[in-house]
């Protein structure tokens, strides 16, 4: 094809003056690199957020206790005794049929005993909905049921980390463990969960019955949170919707108050996380975009520079049989190529900070995939091709005589 | 094969109109090795640069092998210069960053389709001018004369109908310019057509038709007996 053997040209004139095209892709490798890094970080951003509400649970809504803004202060402390178990109640009664509802009292840091070992944990007190709530059951044993609520039995189920600290040789399942000095007896151990995004390990607490905890434990008559199991994931936002009107009517908030109780969905947090990320990527991607156009502006300079040096060859060429046509290709193609040596090299710087920033700030997420290559290549070969267009329409259209001369 | 009839070039330079060439009507045989002569200025190079389809006239009529080329827009002059037309110059014009064979190979980069003998065909018109061991040397590394043979190798590769040589020798010395003649003089008895423009009346004793152009006009115009 003559357009292979028009660009081999291309390519061959490069290889000439090296020196030359390694600046002509200089501003086009920093663009790139840029690119590479926004690229890489929205694209971990994507993936920190599908971890997360894999662990979360893709149609999982949970609320909690205490107005102000998520991440921010508060969060456990004592004060925000605003959720009821009343409240759990009223929604079980309006969404029953729609979702599974878990109502529990949740406290960290607490010393458990068993034989000679010790430790704080957190300890759950959570109603016998949890394990659907939640989509976490018991691998050994049993769970918590309907009786043991009723009866505030002295029972609990462990998580894995726990079961296998203290009773490393043998079953759990009947064994006693003191919790906040009240001792209680092991009905069962959960699956084993892994580590949340944060860093936690899910496994590291166990859980008893809510009345044991809120009349026996800890005493209290408030619920730190409501968890919600959507069953049809189309229908999460009509249930948080409507969660969130029945609380404020239950608590008596009117339209311009703020909640009492903070509200969380999968969507939500995703959004948090998107919107924190959003200011590195805007300001990258503009970055890159100045980067791309500096060096595009670089590019066509260098080659409209070096097209005097060509004219002669340009003049021969035409005199050999080469349209104008195949004149524009030919510097186009030079500016293209130089474009997309400029976006390997790139591409290459790029994946450094990809690689590496992780390493060092671990909540800054990066990832690599295939959208990190096609972007470079679309905007190289793009910034090839416009900044390249004016050299190439220059050399096209010399006139062959005056070419020659 | 070729004809010229009432052809007329005007440049105009700053609003002001340069005729160079006036109402020139030549008409060329197949086999024909025409020496083109005269003073400078006198319009010999415009003449080879429409008869290379460099230039277009700005009046007149030019057919090759009875085709009207005068209409004909960039692509297919192109396609014609490529396939028909063959060029040698005074200062040889060989593309230095690519070797010998390279270069005479650079027509068919615009040949479709490219053919399949092209490289074999390159490499016996290097073997025909003498430098079947000079293929992968650089042209800088070559004398004058030897990159003007390749030149003329270069010219001859897509075999085309006319050669074009513009004082193919003004830059080579009396040894070389003697070689580059012979090549010549073997290329006419192949029954190749040639336009040489020469001021030199030796070289022009190798044509078998001088022309000479005065003030952009036919002066004089003898065919020899060959």
């Amino acid at each position: 094809m003559r357009i292979f053997r028009v660009s081999r040209q291309a390519g061959s004139a490069l290889w000439s003056q090296k020196g030359k095209a390694f600046l002509m892709l200089l501003g086009i490798a920093v663009g790139i690199m840029l690119l590479t890094a926004v690229v890489g970080l929205s694209q971990g951003v994507e993936k920190r957020i599908s971890e997360i509400t894999a662990l979360f649970g893709p149609r999982a809504i949970v609320i909690q206790a205490g107005g102000g803004r998520f991440g921010g202060p508060g969060d456990r402390s004592a004060s925000s005794s605003t959720l009821k178990l009343e409240d759990a109640m009223a929604i079980r009664n309006r969404l029953s049929e729609r979702a599974v509802v878990a109502a529990a009292f949740v406290t960290d840091d607490i010393p458990i005993k068993s034989g000679d070992t010790n430790a704080q944990t957190d300890v759950m007190a959570a109603d016998p909905n949890f394990p659907q709530a939640y989509d976490w059951y018991v691998a050994s044993g049993d769970p918590l049921d309907e009786d043991d609520e009723r009866a505030m039995s002295r029972v609990c189920v462990l998580g894995a980390t726990i079961a296998r600290n203290f009773f490393p040789e043998q079953d759990p399942v009947g064994q006693r463990i003191m919790i906040n000095r009240v001792w209680f007896t092991v009905k069962g151990v959960l699956t084993s969960r892994g580590t949340n995004a944060m860093g936690f390990d899910m496994d590291d607490r166990l859980w008893i019955p809510l009345s044991t905890g809120m009349r026996r434990v800890f005493h209290q008559d408030y619920i730190r949170n409501i968890r919600l199991n959507v069953r049809s994931a189309d229908d999460v936002a009509a249930v948080t919707d409507e969660a969130t009107n029945l609380l404020r009517d239950r608590h008596h908030i009117r339209t311009p108050e703020e909640d009492d109780f903070r509200l969380r969905t999968p969507d939500f947090i995703a959004q948090r996380v998107r919107s924190m990320a959003r200011t590195t990527e805007l300001v990258g991607a503009a970055l890159a975009t100045v980067a791309l156009i500096v060096g595009g502006v670089v590019l066509m300079n260098i080659l409209l520079l070096s097209l005097s040096e060509r004219i002669p060859e340009i003049g021969l060429k035409r005199a050999l049989g080469a349209s104008q046509h195949d004149i524009f290709a030919e510097f186009l193609a030079e500016s293209i190529i130089v474009s997309l040596m400029g976006m390997a090299l790139g591409v290459l710087l790029g994946l450094v900070p990809v690689f590496l920033i992780p390493k060092l700030f671990p909540l800054m997420p990066m990832a690599v995939t295939w959208r990190t290559f096609a972007y470079a290549a679309l905007f190289s070969s793009f910034v090839g091709g416009i900044f390249g267009v004016q050299p190439a329409r220059r050399a096209a259209r010399l006139d062959p005589v005056e070419a020659l001369r | 094969m070729i004809e010229l009839s009432g052809i007329e070039k005007t440049y105009h330079t700053g609003g002001v109109d340069t005729p160079v060439l006036h109402g020139i009507n030549i008409s060329i045989e197949e086999g024909e090795f025409v020496a083109l002569m005269g003073p400078s200025g006198t319009g010999k190079s415009t003449l080879m640069n429409i008869l290379g389809l460099l230039d277009r006239p700005t009046a007149g009529v030019y057919k090759l092998a009875g085709q009207d080329l005068t209409k004909l827009d960039d692509n297919k002059l192109s396609t014609i210069r490529n396939k028909r037309v063959g060029f040698v110059f005074q200062l040889f014009h060989l593309l230095p960053r690519v070797s010998v064979l390279q270069n005479v190979l650079l027509p068919f980069l615009y040949t479709d389709p490219y053919p399949t003998d092209a490289r074999d065909r390159a490499q016996s018109l290097l073997k025909g001018v003498g430098l079947q061991d000079r293929m992968y040397f650089k042209p800088n590394a070559l004398s004058g004369g030897q990159q003007q043979r390749v030149a003329i190798a270069r010219a001859l590769v897509n075999e085309p109908a006319l050669i074009l040589a513009d004082e193919p020798t003004g830059n080579l010395d009396s040894v070389a310019s003697q070689e580059i003649l012979e090549i010549f003089d073997r290329i006419h008895a192949q029954g190749r057509t040639i336009v040489m423009v020469t001021h030199e009346a030796e070289i022009a004793a190798h044509a078998s038709r001088v022309i000479t152009l005065k003030d952009g006009c036919i002066a004089s115009d003898e065919k020899r007996g060959s």
